[in-house]
């Protein structure tokens, strides 16, 4: 064996051992919760920790879905009403946020770009730099706003907190996407006879679509982990999302792994499905054919 | 179909005057180039016409009316980009019929407009392609296409052919110049190729840095010359420049250059000791080796190069560089010295200092 195919053959095992490392990091927690949902609540307590589920059992999922259960000698309720209202309540907010965080950003970024203003720059460094602030410290402040305004555990409430946060990253990102954008063909469509908001509806938005796609991915998945913000604001079932219901399957004398982990493996599915439809409209190489 | 008229143009960046007062009188159907090297302002003046960039000052106007703060989409102008600027996401008949549409054309006259577009440009098998399907000269001719499905007052090219290969190059000037006629709109065109502005033009403006030089039609610009700037940009290879000093005696005029005596007829304005520039371009030089002249310019010949139709005869006078061609193929050896003469019509004389033409 030359020197040159064991060399080849190390960074072959390299990279291996580096996916498998990447796999396990990312999608072994997944896979925990997925055992952990499957498994009875006795084995869970009770035995060192395995790999996979001895007997497979789905009554935590059952629990979920309406089905009473009996657990150490006590009936334990289904959890479905408060489960489907935290659903209902995550995929609202986080579609609202979602909505219109990229509907500001798709049409602010590109003012930002492409309309001259005195201080534009400067008002966008600004609008940006709100991201290094944290969140705790206008948590009080905000707080204080939103009882002022009644916009406690509202939908309202919740959305606009979300936009405020999100917006400035979704201006950054479509922002970026705009100045890549040739202005000339933006020039020939005015000179074809369009107006500005057509041109941007028309010619700018569908050019910018894989920007916008990946600011709504973004957004929305920002919006559905978030915690703090509705532990804070959203004190009841009115607006509860599943981020902040789930912990609280942690009682005083007994913490429900086996449900937590099952309502944790649902919350990933609307994420998915979203990223996975969405995806389909990320077509690459959409600018090719524009110039030369 | 309409006249454009510039009067005092005038652009500035900032603080940095970028074109520097042109006027300009195009008439109705004329095709007119600008030509210009890069930087000097052609794309600039282009975009004014367009209504693309602000204007700093001066008017310009389309059929006497004035257009300076006429919205781009109200100008009724057709522009050529460089890079073509199609529509990615639309298809050729998409990118061609996109004005109509905006227009609310009935979707019938749309599809006659752009067949009857297409047939002329040859894109009649591409209507339902993207962009990206399509080779160069194809985008090139869609990008033609899309300007004239309109009938538009004016086109506007900015160097449109600039990314075509060379053979595409001379087949496109020929048809965009054919189209052009039969559709007689009016049409500016930018190059900074001067084989384009003067095969295509009916009349070239020569830009240099923001000014005019010079207006004219193609051959006369290339026969007479307004100043050596014209002189030397026109032409290929350049014209020869040669410094020299006027001597008038009774009524009869000289140019001395170096110990040659050229003689000429110059205007009267031109006074004894002027320093002045002959110029001769390299294809009036005449070889004449059985009778030695005075005005014959010694040329000590350094190199020649056949190119096939012409011989190209590189030397040196007075250390001034010296470009010679000739047809015939005259068999001249390297350090040879030649006597290489000069016509008296096939000179242009410059004033030193102004570089205006004198002659
Ligand atoms: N947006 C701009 N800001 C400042 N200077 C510019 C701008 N656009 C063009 N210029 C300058 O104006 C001059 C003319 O440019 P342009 O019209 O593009 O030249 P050409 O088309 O003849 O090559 C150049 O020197 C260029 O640097
Ligand atoms: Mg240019």
């Amino acid at each position: 064996m030359s020197a040159r195919t064991i060399n080849s053959r190390f960074l072959l095992a390299g990279k291996v051992v580096g996916v498998l490392a990447l796999l396990f990091w990312s999608v072994g927690p997944i896979y925990w919760a997925l055992a952990t949902s499957l498994t009875r609540p006795a084995d869970l307590v009770s035995k060192a920790p395995r790999f996979w589920p001895e007997h497979v059992t789905f009554e935590h999922y059952a629990r979920l879905f309406g089905a009473e259960s009996v657990s150490q000698g006590n009936t334990v309720q289904s959890v479905w009403p408060q489960f489907s209202a935290a659903l209902l309540n995550s995929i609202l907010t986080s579609l609202a946020a979602t909505v219109l965080t990229v509907a500001i950003a798709a049409f602010g970024a590109y003012a930002f770009v492409r309309l001259r203003f005195p201080g534009r720059n400067l008002v966008f460094v600004l609008v940006v730099a709100t991201m290094a602030i944290p969140a705790y410290t206008v948590m009080i402040p905000l707080y204080r706003l939103m009882i002022m305004m009644g916009l406690i555990d509202t939908y309202v409430g919740i959305t606009l907190i979300y936009v405020s946060a999100f917006l400035p990253l979704a201006l950054w990102l479509m922002r970026t996407v705009y100045q890549a954008m040739p202005l000339s063909l933006e020039e020939a469509a005015w000179l074809d006879g369009a107006g500005r908001i057509y041109t941007l509806l028309r010619i700018v938005m569908p050019l910018a679509a894989p920007g916008l796609i990946a600011a709504a991915i973004l957004t929305f998945l920002n919006a559905w982990g978030q915690f703090i913000v509705p532990l804070v604001f959203s004190p009841t079932l009115a607006t509860k999302p599943l981020t902040v219901l789930i912990p609280e399957f942690v009682t005083r004398n007994y913490v429900d792994y086996g449900l937590m982990n099952a309502a944790g493996i649902l919350a990933i599915v609307p994420p998915i499905i979203l990223v996975i439809f969405l995806n389909r409209y990320l077509v690459s190489g959409l600018m090719a054919g524009a110039q030369k | 179909m309409a006249a454009v008229d510039i009067e005092g143009l005038r652009k500035s960046y900032g603080k940095a005057e970028i074109i520097h007062g042109v006027d300009l009188a195009i008439a109705e159907g004329e095709f007119i180039s600008l030509i210009g090297a890069s930087g000097c302002g052609k794309s600039t003046l282009l975009r004014m016409i367009a209504g693309l960039e602000p204007i700093t000052g001066g008017r310009i106007s389309l059929d006497g009316r004035v257009i300076n703060d006429v919205a781009p989409k109200d100008r009724d102008i057709a522009m050529v980009f460089q890079n073509y600027a199609l529509y990615p996401h639309l298809t050729v008949f998409e990118n061609m019929g996109f004005s109509l549409k905006l227009r609310n054309v009935p979707k019938p006259e749309i599809e006659k407009a752009v067949g009857q577009a297409a047939a002329l440009l040859g894109l009649e098998p591409y209507l339902q392609r993207y962009p990206k399907e399509l080779s160069g000269g194809q985008r090139q001719r869609v990008a033609m296409g899309r300007a004239i499905v309109r009938k538009p007052q004016v086109f506007l090219f900015d160097e449109p052919l600039s990314n075509l290969d060379a053979k595409l190059r001379v087949q496109m000037r020929s048809e965009i110049r054919a189209l052009q006629r039969r559709l007689g709109t009016t049409s500016i065109y930018v190059t900074h190729d001067q084989m384009e502005a003067m095969t295509m033009s009916d009349r070239i403006v020569v830009l240099n840095a923001g000014r005019i030089e010079q207006v004219g039609a193609p051959l006369e610009v290339y026969d007479r010359p307004a100043n050596i700037f014209v002189a030397t940009f026109i032409g290929s290879p350049a014209m020869n420049l040669l410094e020299g000093r006027v001597e008038r005696s009774d009524g009869k005029s000289i140019v001395w250059l170096g110990e040659i005596a050229v003689s000429l007829e110059l205007p009267d304005e031109v006074r004894d000791g002027a320093a002045v520039v002959l110029g001769i371009r390299p294809e009036h030089f005449e070889l004449d080796p059985g009778q030695p002249s005075t005005s014959a310019l010694p040329v000590v010949v350094q190199m020649t190069e056949p190119t096939g139709a012409e011989l190209q005869v590189y030397g040196e006078f007075a250390g001034d560089r010296i470009v010679a061609t000739f047809r015939n193929r005259p068999a001249l050896g390297e350090g040879e010295t030649v006597p290489m003469r000069m016509p008296q019509s096939a000179l242009h004389v410059f004033d030193r200092d102004s570089g205006r033409r004198l002659n």
